[in-house]
């Protein structure tokens, strides 16, 4: 059975088809990359994973549970979290507060527990030696790996990253990228958007390609960057 | 689990054990004014939990205020029941109440839920004065008039009562900081769609905290109808109460346990000074205070003392 199943999910936002008929499904373990232009529906397609958005039309399916409609802290709980594209924290909690938190109401720790996996998660992601710290202190790259620390404490089996690595030098990408592997190793199941194609390359098992909210592609990351449909969409009609 | 006492936690229950014998060694008037200073140190706590903690900006704390100081008279001279027992069964109905009004209003985000929550307030009021003409055969409130209560005897009563109240919101705002309900309540303040993001359901605990900060209120609401011996629906449900709340919170420290206290006593201690000196102009140096205090202190008093330590610190190491 599969982890995750979006059935011909369709979003529209007033005249605007922000998702048409999109389907794919995701299977545990699995690195999953969306791919596709601006504007292309990527985020939209994970808020309505994550219930942030529910979807006009069509159905999600977590583990065999349809989950479209649920409030976003129910999604959580199930047990699928959430990056943001830009990303998000508590300013004047610590850092270790962050994760905290998400221990706390993600995963449903007590306070003990909650305490000694922020610890790790940190530790997980190099941010141990700014756990004291506020959290509005860190950078644009060490607020991406709290983010991830924060996802990682809610104990969802399923993580949706988005863009994780928008604004990141080459060394700190190369960085994520080996973050993301050790988050597969540790039994969790990522979607990832990204921008970087080479990060994607690198990383995901599959390639689901959007383009104006429709799925275009999808299959191997070789495959589908060679696909004739993927490089007009990216590149325009010249090199097509 | 246990935890080791904070050095402000200390210094709490030291506060608390003095008051407790205070009555023993001064007289009437410093005990009046220390009961109106708890009094106030109570209804501005009771709002920093919503407004310090939680990141709602509530302008309606005077309804359960109101709800409370009715519910009271009304326990003690319709059903003859002790004020003790009607006070905390005033705020018992107030919680009730809370509930039912607060599912919807707490759905309302920053500025939304501070006109939601003025605008409940003030048809708190209509219908307070209203209520008689309404409902004839079961009045309440006395409409413009208001009710008298009956008078009480001695002060001791509403000392300890303000007292408790006080010690209650403080001890829970202590609380707040190392609990689990309080982390959440902070990352609700702090960025509430990560909050959910996060698996917090901030609906179930902003509700959670509203309930019980209207339970605080209504009992100090009863508790100041007794005190006076009469109440009625223009002052007990008058926004003037909410902007006390609100700027001996914002004057002590918003967010702080002791905020509310010291701007309880501070703004308390001030109109009683000024207030018999110079009985004409006191309003407009308390004015001048105020607006000096936010330019130069945003965070309040107790932001002037934590800077004071913190320079102490730095200046150690």
């Amino acid at each position: 059975m599969s982890l995750l199943a979006v059935r011909r999910v369709t979003k529209r936002f007033g005249s605007l088809v922000a998702l048409n008929d999109v389907e794919f499904s995701l299977s545990e373990h699995e690195i999953l990359g969306i791919i596709g232009p601006n504007g292309a529906g990527k985020s939209t397609l994970f808020n309505v994973i994550a219930g942030l958005d529910t979807p006009s039309e069509g159905d999600v399916v977590f583990r065999g549970r349809s989950i479209a409609g649920l409030p976003p802290d129910a999604v959580c709980r199930l047990g699928i979290a959430k990056t943001f594209q830009i990303p998000q924290l508590f300013p004047r909690l610590t850092v270790a507060e962050n994760v905290l938190v998400a221990a706390l109401y993600g995963r449903g720790a007590s306070l003990n527990e909650a305490r000694v996996e922020a610890r790790e998660w940190l530790a997980f992601v190099g941010l141990a030696d700014k756990a004291t710290l506020s959290a509005e202190t860190l950078s644009i790259a060490e607020r991406r790996r709290a983010d991830l620390a924060r996802v990682l404490a809610t104990g969802a089996p399923l993580i949706l990253l988005d863009e994780n690595m928008a604004g990141l030098n080459q060394t700190e990408v190369a960085a994520a990228v080996t973050l993301l592997r050790k988050v597969r190793e540790r039994g969790r199941t990522l979607v990832v958007t990204e921008h970087i194609m080479r990060a994607i390359l690198g990383l995901a098992d599959r390639v689901v390609v959007l383009n104006y909210g429709e799925k275009i592609a999808e299959g191997p990351p070789a495959d589908v960057m060679r696909d004739a449909t993927v490089v007009k969409a990216y590149l325009g009609e010249a090199h097509g | 689990m246990h935890r080791r006492l904070s050095i402000s936690e200390w210094l709490a229950l030291a506060a608390f054990a003095v008051l407790l014998v205070l009555p023993l060694a001064v007289g009437a008037y410093p005990m009046r004014v220390a009961t109106v200073i708890f009094m106030w140190a109570a209804l501005a706590g009771a709002w920093n939990l919503m407004a310090g903690y939680a990141g709602s900006v509530d302008l309606g704390p005077v309804f359960h205020y109101g709800v409370g100081g009715f519910a009271t008279a009304a326990l003690m001279l319709k059903a003859g029941l002790p004020f003790l027992v009607s006070a905390v069964l005033a705020g018992v109905v107030a919680m009730a109440v809370a509930y039912a009004l607060g599912t919807p209003t707490l759905r309302l985000r920053g500025a939304y839920f501070a006109i939601g929550t003025l605008a409940l307030a003030e048809s708190g009021k209509q219908l307070a004065l209203a209520w008689d003409r309404l409902v004839p055969w079961f009045p309440l409130t006395g409409g413009s008039a208001g009710v008298s209560l009956p008078l009480a005897s001695g002060y001791a009563v509403f000392y300890y009562v303000m007292l408790g109240l006080m010690a209650a919101v403080t001890g829970g705002a202590f609380w707040l900081q190392h609990s689990k309900f309080g982390y959440g309540l902070r990352a609700v303040g702090e960025n509430d769609r990560l909050a959910e993001a996060s698996g917090v359901d901030i609906h179930r605990l902003r509700r959670r905290l509203y309930v019980a900060s209207a339970f605080i209120i209504a009992v100090t609401g009863g508790a100041a109808g007794y005190w006076l011996s009469y109440i009625n629906a223009a002052e007990s449900f008058s926004a003037a109460v909410t902007f006390q709340m609100v700027v001996m919170t914002l004057l002590g420290g918003l967010g702080t346990p002791f905020g509310p206290v010291l701007g309880a006593a501070f703004l308390t201690l001030v109109s009683e000074f000024l207030g018999t000196r110079f009985v004409y102009y006191y309003l407009i140096v308390i004015g001048a205070i105020i607006v000096a205090i936010s330019l130069f202190a945003p965070a309040g008093l107790s932001g002037v003392l934590t800077l004071g330590r913190r320079r102490r610190v730095q200046e150690a190491v």
